[in-house]
């Protein structure tokens, strides 16, 4: 049995009457790829943002690597472990892709990195390289395309070391070419011992990266299964498409 | 004109120190600081206090900069509940509160009338060494801090610095803690404004609240932003620019033979039609800021 690295109990939050989430458990075990799939509006966004601390739940606890993060402040939930990316991925104007890649590291980014001489950063140049991003290396990180955000970001969030990578619809607006190149990629990331949970409404892209998927809808968790598991989910279907009408039941 | 030429060379690298470190709280850090001739003014107070109660320059430098350290960290402390734009607003109504404060409780500051009769720091040397000490050594300082302060936002830390101005979600989702990351700036910056104000209060001899009008703060600004935000040399040669041109103002209204309220006149012009001109045509300064390059 695999140790859990990641664990919600009953996580609540409202917004003025309107109930996000109620009640939602979950956990994600070491060294999986788990899906957070769910209808616009099920909750998705706004559980990423109470795991990784940017919003307050009501209620409920969070566990992450045997820590119980409830209420502690993003920081201190990334220095935990649990890194995140974000669904518009906004990045500076006036530093270059490289040097938010040397930023994203932040125990070599104290008051004493700067007495230290420059070296040249293996660690950086590796993950340009793997990232597709040599050739952007120098230009401003705002001027980058949004798939190359996206993967900007992935690459400077890997630089603090996560042990839970967690990233919200990295395929939107991404182009499909890049999106393949995506799934390669979260693959060696999770093979170097990286768990990742991923937000995604593309579901041939989670049915070719992950191992297990959660469905949520209108805040509840509805569905723990296997991708391909999905489309035989009568609650899943129901979620998405609707409920199915009885023949003739429209014209009465 | 030999001595006014020192005099006016001393005040620049004063302005120049002050440049300096509102520039890695604005330039480097995103900080919106629109109080901080009140750090200035924790120096030259610590320099005017220790001289009232006779414990010698050094305790009124000790003094000038213990109390910029804590003004700073509570200026940073403010600034954890605050956004960027509250915060300079916040920034601005503690400079005018420590200004008034400074006016009224006369027993600590002499009042309105200020602090007189402070030593100068090279005054036993005959003229023109004197000032020209004075001047060799603010200008020692300002390469001391221009390079503590090159070091600093040159190196991994300026990164994070500048991660911290441009994207604070994007830093703090990485680790990063922003309330510590905002105080180690403010601290440095605070120190040098001190250093600043305490020198300057041993040149002029006189400290008095009018030394510390938001209005000075503004002039720092408007040096900034014609050297450069976000470039320490920028902010060094806004400082000796716009420094260089208000003293020349009095020469060319005789040249002219302009009457005396020209002076007060053109000095504001000169400060708001500068600033305004470069902000509508060169928003980056004249030295702008370096994107990319190596760093340690």
């Amino acid at each position: 049995m695999l140790e859990t690295i990641l664990s919600t109990e009953s996580i609540r939050k409202s917004f003025g009457a309107h109930c996000v989430l109620d009640g939602v458990s979950l956990s994600v075990r070491k060294g999986e790829i788990v899906g957070l799939l769910g209808p616009n509006g099920s909750g998705k966004s706004t559980l990423l943002n109470i795991l990784s601390g940017f919003t307050p739940s009501d209620g409920g606890a969070v566990n992450v690597d045997g820590h119980d993060v409830t209420g502690l402040p993003p920081h201190a939930i990334a220095r935990l472990g649990l890194v995140r990316t974000f669904q518009l991925p906004s990045m500076p104007h006036r530093m270059t892709v490289r040097e938010v890649l040397q930023a994203g590291c932040r125990r070599e980014a104290g008051l004493g990195g700067a007495l230290r001489r420059w070296r040249y950063d293996a660690e950086v140049a590796r993950l340009l390289d793997q990232f597709l991003l040599t050739r952007v290396q120098d230009q401003p990180a705002s001027a980058l395309s949004g798939g190359q955000k996206k993967l900007l970001s992935i690459a400077t969030a890997l630089r603090s070391r996560p042990k839970l990578l967690c990233l919200d619809e990295p395929t939107a607006g991404v182009h499909p070419n890049l999106r393949s190149r995506m799934v390669e990629l979260l693959k060696e990331v999770n093979a170097q011992g990286v768990t990742i949970l991923v937000v995604e409404h593309d579901m041939e892209f989670i049915r070719e990266l992950c191992g297990r998927c959660v469905v949520l809808d209108r805040g509840a968790l509805i569905a723990d299964c296997a991708p391909r598991e999905l489309v035989e989910n009568p609650r899943v279907v129901e979620a998405y498409l609707g409920k199915a009408v009885e023949k003739g039941k429209l014209t009465a | 004109m030999f001595e006014f030429l020192i005099h006016v060379s001393t005040m620049a690298c004063l302005f120049g120190l002050l440049a300096l470190s509102l520039n890695l709280q604005v330039g480097f850090a995103g900080l919106v600081n629109f109080g901080h001739i009140a750090l200035f003014g924790c120096g030259t107070y610590g320099a005017a206090i220790a001289f009232a109660n006779q414990w010698g320059p050094v305790a009124g430098l000790l003094l000038g900069g213990a109390a910029a350290a804590l003004l700073a960290l509570a200026f940073a402390r403010l600034g954890r509940n605050l956004g960027a734009d509250y915060w300079g607003i916040a920034t601005l109504s503690i400079a005018e509160i420590l200004r008034t404060f400074a006016t009224n409780e006369q027993w600590l500051t002499g009042g309105a009338q200020g602090i007189h009769g402070l030593p100068m720091l090279f005054g036993s040397l005959p003229a023109p060494w004197g000032p020209l000490a004075t001047l060799g050594l603010c200008a020692v300082l300002l390469a001391v801090c221009w390079a503590l302060c090159q070091r600093l936002v040159n190196g991994r830390y300026g990164l994070a610095l500048k991660l911290l101005r441009e994207e604070p979600q994007l830093a703090s989702s990485l680790g990063y803690d922003l309330a510590a990351l905002r105080r180690t700036p403010l601290v440095i910056s605070g120190l040098i404004a001190a250093v600043a104000g305490f020198l300057f209060a041993h040149y002029t001899t006189f400290v008095g609240p009018d030394q510390l009008y938001s209005a000075e703060t503004f002039l720092i600004w408007s040096m900034l932003i014609v050297g450069g935000l976000g470039n320490n040399l920028g902010a060094v040669a806004g400082a000796f620019l716009m420094q260089f041109l208000l003293a020349y103002v009095p020469f060319v209204k005789d040249a002219l033979g302009l009457p005396s309220e020209f002076v007060a006149a053109m000095r504001l012009t000169l400060v708001g039609g500068g600033l305004l001109a470069f902000l509508l045509w060169r928003t980056q300064g004249l030295i702008p800021e370096r994107i990319g390059g190596r760093h340690a």
